[in-house]
């Protein structure tokens, strides 16, 4: 049973941009979802647990180690899979994540041989295991960040896009080595994709402007909107005068025209229909509010 | 729209901080070396002005080199500007023409990058006007400035080179779209400047080593080689010569580049490449971990150091740069090596000090580079690869990644260095040389290179983390590894002990090993090292783990890494600094104390002006000398007691004796009945007066009691003369000097005139009749005349010491030996005193010893060697007169100084010099018959007879045994063709040498003591003379000359007593010969025009018109025609190679268009005007031409 617990956590950076805001928010064992716009300070929470970011001021524990001021054992426990994962060139996957290994203090060479091994299968690359890394395919070099990611026992995962760039049957594969090791240690996973958290994670936060607006189970939030979100398809040169008239969350487009959603506490009628709130609804009420 | 991208291209540029800073930094190089007398690039020296066009030119040239940095700088960033901002694809669907974008873009690169060049012309313009007016410089020291020196500077030098440069640099950044091999392309420029640099080391073959230097650096110094004074001062560098070829050979290449780089160059992009996966069956499995153990220990950090230095290693070694800086420097090696250590066109064998100092300086190059380069790739790979982050986040300590770094440099830079030693030793079997000494090569490599290394590794690393800037901290390591020398320099800072990895200085001698250097050597490594480790656990505390902040969060972080135990492991490697640094601290300036050159500067004046009034004033010259010396080499100390005889020689009474002593020799004198009534302690100065005045011609004895203590180690080692094996001092080093040291004064005009002190006189006039300066020769300059010695000299058991004279007895007590020896004749006071472990060769010639002492490891020419003393011997003695001494001897001495010098009886010899020369090859020249010959030459030429204290007299002696050399070898080879292919470079010594004449260039029987005249311009006289008058009318000049004066006492003879013997000897057709050649400075300038044969019957006839003037010059190189009326030798040669002159006829050239007809039996190939080339000529190569055949 793994606890993080994060408490007035706060940076600012010298251009002033607050990237956390006082961020308090607590995680216990399982995939936690953290869902947000682009600056909206999830990288900078995500380096900060991951011991790469001095934080102003707060505190974060993970069980009893003070991730802040005793980064190195944080570090023994840890596993990171930045969102741009690079490789050095001329080295080969098994050579790259052996030496990860022995840097995660698995000192053993049989033993590490076979984590190795396991893992390099395990992300469907043993074949390609004496090839150098910097010649693989995006998706290549992002499985073996996830395997690097996996490597020891860690207590605290923490990914960031860790789908981007896989196709859809690699990613249901990763889903599937997640949820497995999720059961005993806690999993962060930042992404943009909505799919990605209304399918793993039991928790979710969603972040904006260096706050969490949100954070509960993904069920409670789309309980919330229940009844209250409505869609309709309409003409593309509609768009403006919907944005005025009604609280829209979302338009995009669909066989060619503009589908909108909007919310509204009652049937908004012209020709709206009741749908069922997903993910997406929730994180664009959200985070216009 | 060509206009536009070249514009732009400049525009852009011009509106950012670069190349401001690039031009500020020349502008301010060559502001500094104008008004800073420290610093000396372009041979501004003497009578050459601070700014005159030939500086102006070597510094446009030189300067171009630091500017293919800027060239990399903006030609890559034109070319790959667009790829790195991923706007490539935009662009080139654009509608614009490829000729346009490319030569756009490159020639507005082209552009920029002359302007930071033009600092050179601002900093010359601004030197010289501030100079000047800040009193940093003589106003006098300035010139005039000529348009010309800069339009043509830029025209020849700036402009070609960034145009040659940059079409490389262009080419290959269009072709690998990278930086790093941008940068590998400048490196090859560079490289291949350094290669064509190695052919440059034979006159032989110069020609080809200028036409192929990219910089047309040395084609213009070949061009320029023996400009006087004058010319370097007025002549603007022209579109002429070899540099113009040079000029249009490396731009028509330029332009090949850049036209094969255009047609390659293409706006389709390259499809990348990426590895094709196999689609997998994809089985869903329980994803369950092996499990494994952690350890988080001590030991697993070494674990992790190991892991680093892998990827570390495997990265560096399989990095393309890496690859191409081992082949380059394989390259320049053996480059240096075929073009090594040559001396009168020959090469020593390759012993191994020679590799070792080849390596040194190869290795230097490359192991900058890979430092600078590697460090910044080591410390920005990670991040460069978006890989930081997951590596930042495992539990490592950063010094255990930091130490990784650190180590892989030293691997690297010792592979480059161990790759080195295996060519070396490759070579040197394939030269047939099996002394191999491995072990010489291991030692060299600890001593000398690994702890700098190390050194450097760690505070390069420090400087990448604190800068944490990847170009910023290239740029100031490149500032920590070079300008700090210069700025050092300028400060006179003269302390190893701030230099960052300095020590002293270190020669390796294969007679005296790593000798006396060591000791500190090794102190000062290890004061370096901790001082860089010191560096390395500040770099830990600062190393970003993750994402950068700001400079407190920096300071938070380092704050949360400084542990109890961090902070009790710096506190260790501190103190232990400080403790070393104090040993050495101690040694070095309180134990070992030293002047700097500024302070000994200043004493030396200080001392001139304060005893100068003593100069002339009367002092017993010394007769007799008993030498008691204790040599204990393996403490490199010298214990001496000398009795001295001195006798009154004036007319007057004396009753008061001067000394000057020297500190180091600790220097006592007792003199019986006499007080000392001055000691000064600053200038080491004493004055004596007698209780009853010394009468003429009475005697004086006193004792002298001399000591050389070493004690610890010093900055760096002054003495080198005391040695462990080799020791090799002289009388003037262990007496005090008698009288007033005119040797202490200082000579160069412009630090004479900052002391406010006149000018000086490099000797006294020559006068006839003469007065005071004959009584006193220049050797002992009135100390003496001739002296009787006699020696007692011990050494330790292993070595055998020598001194001048007979050995009368030698006997071994308390375990040390001892000698001695007694002169055989009155001599100059001027010998040597020598002990080392020697191996002894003997031969009789009529009870005369030759006797070669030479150590063990050089025993190839010793054969040789007795020789050239018996040949000597015998021509000298037949042609001269009697040798006076019973011995004549050869001892080696240790590379420190690599000269020859004639003692009585005795001639030291450097172990450089010639025994290690390769002489298997009878065609070469033999220089160790010509060095012993003229050594020998010396015995009679200053030994027996020996010029006044007065202009010319070095001619009496130098000249002579140039002469007697000479003589010796055109004997032995019997071959004019041969002599001529010696003289060459005596030739062109002296023509060198006039060249940076610092005062005035005076004619021979004049000369003041100057190698290039005495050695080159008397060597080739004399020989001319002897092709002129005959060779016995030579010797019987010199013969009565030497019979006249002979071991005679005052007055000295002078150069025109010579010429009185002379002019008897030449005949009046030929008188014209005494003042042209000896009394004024001429030159000839004669011009082949056309040259042809037809042929008749069974002969040849030949024609040749010819083109010929002779010239006055005065002291400073001012020419001057005057009416020919000489002898010349005109000749035609049956080969291309000029070795067969099948005809050689003196003709008369009175008018300046002649022409010549004769014919010869056999086919004529080539023709020369003064096929011997004994006539002195700036312009050679147009005396000769090929023979056409005319129907």
């Amino acid at each position: 049973m793994a606890t993080l617990k994060i408490e007035n956590l706060t940076k600012v950076y010298p251009n002033g941009v607050k990237a956390l805001d006082n961020v308090s928010i607590e995680i216990s064992n399982g995939m936690f979802g953290l869902l947000g716009p682009n600056g909206a300070g999830k990288s900078s929470l995500m380096r900060t647990l991951a011991t790469l970011q001095e934080a102003d001021s707060g505190t974060a524990f993970l069980n009893d180690i003070d991730i802040l001021n005793n980064p190195l054992e944080l570090r023994k426990v840890l596993g990171y899979l930045p969102q741009e994962f690079g490789v050095y060139p001329k080295i080969t996957a098994e050579q790259l994540l052996d030496h990860i290994a022995i840097l995660k203090g698995i000192t053993n060479s049989k033993e590490r041989k076979e984590l190795v091994n396991y893992l390099l299968q395990k992300v469907n690359l043993y074949e390609q295991r004496g090839k150098s890394v910097k010649g693989f395919s995006g998706g290549m070099k992002q499985r073996v960040g996830i395997a690097q990611a996996l490597i020891g026992s860690p207590q605290l995962i923490i990914v960031d896009e860790p789908t981007a760039g896989l196709d859809p049957g690699e990613r249901n594969r990763f889903h599937n080595l997640l949820a497995d090791v999720g059961q005993e240690v806690v999993i962060i996973l930042s992404t943009h994709i909505v799919d990605d958290v209304r399918e793993l994670c039991s928790n979710m936060a969603i972040m904006n402007k260096g706050q969490i607006v949100y954070n509960g189970t993904p069920s409670n939030v789309l309980q919330e909107l229940k009844g209250k979100v409505w869609q309709k398809s309409i003409a593309r040169n509609q768009v403006e005068e919907y944005q005025k008239n009604y609280q829209v969350i979302s338009d995009k487009m669909v066989a060619g025209n503009p589908l909108i959603h909007v919310l509204s506490e009652s049937n908004p009628g012209n020709g709206f229909e009741q749908v069922e709130p997903n993910l997406e609804d929730v994180f664009f009420t959200k985070i216009n509010n | 729209m060509f206009k536009e991208f070249f514009i732009k291209e400049i525009t852009t540029a011009l509106k950012r901080p670069m190349i401001y800073i690039f031009l500020l930094i020349i502008t301010l190089m060559v502001f500094g070396a104008v008004v800073s007398d420290n610093i000396v690039i372009g041979g501004t020296i003497g009578n050459v002005y601070k700014n005159a066009p030939h500086v102006i030119t070597n510094y446009a040239a030189i300067l171009s080199i630091f500017g293919l940095m800027i060239a990399t700088a903006f030609f890559n960033n034109a070319a790959l500007r667009d790829y790195e901002n991923e706007f490539n694809e935009i662009l080139f669907s654009t509608p614009i023409k490829k000729s346009v974008y490319f030569f756009g873009r490159f020639f507005g690169a082209l552009v920029l990058s002359t302007i930071p060049l033009l600092g050179v012309f601002i900093g010359f313009w601004l030197g010289s006007i501030i100079g000047p007016a800040a009193g940093w410089l003589d106003a006098e020291r300035i010139g005039p400035f000529y348009a010309a020196s800069f339009i043509n500077n830029y025209l020849l030098f700036i402009l070609p080179n960034m145009f040659f440069a940059g079409a490389i640099i262009f080419a290959m950044a269009n072709k690998w779209k990278s930086t790093v091999i941008s940068f590998v392309g400048t490196l090859i420029i560079i490289i291949g400047y350094i290669v064509s640099g190695t052919l440059l080391s034979d006159i032989e073959n110069e020609v080809i080593g200028a036409l192929t230097d990219t910089f047309g650096i040395r084609a213009y110094s070949i061009d320029s080689k023996y400009f006087t004074p004058i010319e370097k001062n007025t002549i603007s560098v022209g579109f002429n010569g070899l540099l113009l070829y040079n000029r249009l050979i490396w731009s028509a290449i330029g332009i090949l580049i850049l036209l094969v780089s255009y047609f390659a160059f293409s706006f389709k992009e390259k499809q990348k490449k990426a590895k094709a996966e196999k689609i997998q069956p994809k089985t869903f499995t329980q994803f369950s971990l092996p499990t494994v153990s952690f350890s988080f220990n001590t030991s697993s950090q070494f674990t992790f150091f190991f892991s680093f230095l892998k990827i570390n290693l495997l990265s560096i070694l399989k990095s393309t740069t890496f690859k191409i800086l081992f082949v380059f420097s394989a390259i320049i090696l053996i480059a240096n090596l075929q073009g090594g250590f040559e001396y009168f066109g020959l090469q020593s064998y390759p012993i191994t000090y020679n590799m070792i100092d080849v390596i040194s300086g190869v290795s230097a190059i490359f192991v900058i580079i890979i430092l600078v380069f590697f460090s910044g790739e080591l410390i920005w790979r990670d991040r460069a690869s978006h890989i930081n982050e997951v590596i930042d986040a495992t539990p490592h300590f950063s010094m255990t990644s930091l130490l990784s770094k650190v180590v892989s440099l030293v691997v690297v830079t010792s592979l480059i260095n161990l790759f080195l030693i295996i060519i070396s030793i490759f070579y040197q079997l394939f030269s047939g040389y099996t002394n191999l000494e491995i072990g010489l090569y291991t030692m060299d490599f600890i001593y000398n290179s690994l702890p700098k290394y190390i050194t450097w590794s760690l505070i390069l690393i420090f400087i990448q983390v604190a800068i944490n800037n990847k170009y910023l901290g290239y740029f100031i390591s490149i500032i920590f590894l070079f300008l700090l020398d210069i700025v050092f320099l300028m400060l006179e800072i003269e302390t190893n002990m701030i230099k960052v990895g300095a020590t002293p200085s270190m020669t390796y001698s294969d007679m005296n090993e790593f000798g006396p250097a060591l000791t500190g050597v090794l102190w000062f490594h290890a004061y370096w090292f901790l001082f860089g480790l010191l560096f390395l656990f500040l770099a830990g505390l600062f190393w970003i783990r993750g994402v950068a902040g700001d400079f407190k969060n920096r300071l938070q972080s380092a704050k949360k890494h400084l542990s109890a135990k961090y902070i009790a492991m710096i506190s260790v490697v501190f103190i232990a600094w400080l403790g070393v640094g104090s040993v050495v601290y101690y040694n070095t300036q309180i134990l070992n104390k030293y002047k700097t050159s500024k302070e000994l500067e200043k004493l030396q004046a200080d001392y001139e002006k304060t005893y100068k009034k003593y100069e002339n004033i009367t002092l017993p010259k010394i007769t007799d000398a008993t030498y008691i010396i204790d040599i204990y080499p393996e403490s490199r100390d010298v214990k001496a007691y000398i009795g001295i005889r001195l006798k009154n020689k004036s007319t007057e009474p004396i009753d008061s004796l001067h000394f000057t002593i020297d500190r180091k020799w600790n220097q006592k004198i007792h003199i019986k009945n006499a007080e000392l009534v001055l000691n000064d302690e600053k200038f080491d100065y004493l004055i004596y007066k007698l209780n009853k005045p010394l009468m003429p011609n009475e005697n004086l004895n006193l004792v002298v009691q001399s000591s050389y203590i070493t004690n610890g180690f010093e900055n760096e080692v002054s003495d080198l003369i005391i040695a462990e094996n080799g020791t090799f001092f002289n009388n003037y080093n262990i007496l005090p000097n008698l009288g007033y040291s005119e040797g202490m004064e200082l000579s160069d005009k412009h630090t004479r005139k900052k002391y406010d002190l006149a000018e000086k006189k490099r000797m006294p006039e020559l006068e006839n009749p003469c007065g005071s300066n004959c009584m006193k020769n220049y050797l002992t300059n009135g100390t003496a005349d001739w002296v009787n010695v006699e020696t007692f000299i011990s050494t330790s058991d292993n070595q055998l010491a020598i001194a001048p004279g007979s050995l009368l007895k030698e006997w071994k007590e308390n375990g040390r030996n001892y000698y001695h020896y007694k002169s055989d004749h009155p001599s100059q006071n001027f010998y040597s005193f020598m002990s080392a472990e020697y191996q002894v060769a003997r031969k009789k010639w009529n009870g005369i010893d030759i006797e070669v002492y030479y150590d063990k490891k050089h025993p190839y020419n010793i054969d040789m060697m007795l020789d050239a003393i018996e040949k000597s011997l015998d021509y000298f003695t037949k042609n001269f007169g009697p040798y006076y001494h019973k011995q004549a001897r050869i001892i080696e001495f240790p590379r420190y100084s690599s000269f020859a010098q004639a003692f009585p009886g005795t001639m030291p010899y450097s172990e450089s010099l010639g025994f290690i020369t390769n002489l298997e090859d009878a065609e070469k020249n033999n220089v160790i018959d010509a060095i012993i010959a003229h050594e020998m030459g010396h015995q009679w030429w200053a030994h027996q007879v020996i010029g006044a204290t007065m202009q010319g007299s070095t001619m009496l002696s130098e000249s002579f045994a140039e002469y007697s050399s000479l003589m010796v070898m055109k004997k032995s080879v019997n071959d004019p063709i041969k002599m001529k292919n010696f003289l060459k470079y005596d030739m062109s010594r002296y023509l060198r040498g006039r060249s940076s004449e610092v005062e005035k260039e005076l004619p021979l029987y004049k000369v003041e003591n100057q190698g290039h005249i005495h050695y080159g311009k008397g060597s080739i006289i004399m020989y001319a003379l002897q092709d002129f008058i005959g060779e016995q009318k030579v010797n019987a000049a010199l013969k009565g000359f030497l019979e006249e004066y002979r071991y005679k006492e005052p007055p000295y003879p002078t150069s025109l007593d010579f010429l009185k013997h002379l002019e008897p000897q030449v005949p009046d057709s030929l008188k014209y010969l005494i003042t042209d050649w000896f009394k004024e400075i001429t030159l000839y300038d004669f011009r082949l025009k056309e040259a042809s044969y037809k042929k008749q019957n069974n002969k040849y006839e030949v024609t040749l018109n010819v083109d010929a003037y002779k010239l006055k010059a005065d002291t400073i190189g001012n020419e001057t025609k005057v009416k020919l009326n000489d002898w010349v030798d005109i000749g035609v040669y049956a080969d291309k190679d000029e070795k067969k002159l099948i005809y050689k006829q003196r003709v008369k050239f009175d008018k300046e268009n002649l022409s010549f007809t004769f014919s010869t039996d056999s086919l004529p190939v080539k023709a020369a005007i003064d096929p011997l080339q004994i006539l002195i000529e700036r312009v050679y190569s147009d005396n000769t031409k090929s023979l056409e055949e005319k129907k």
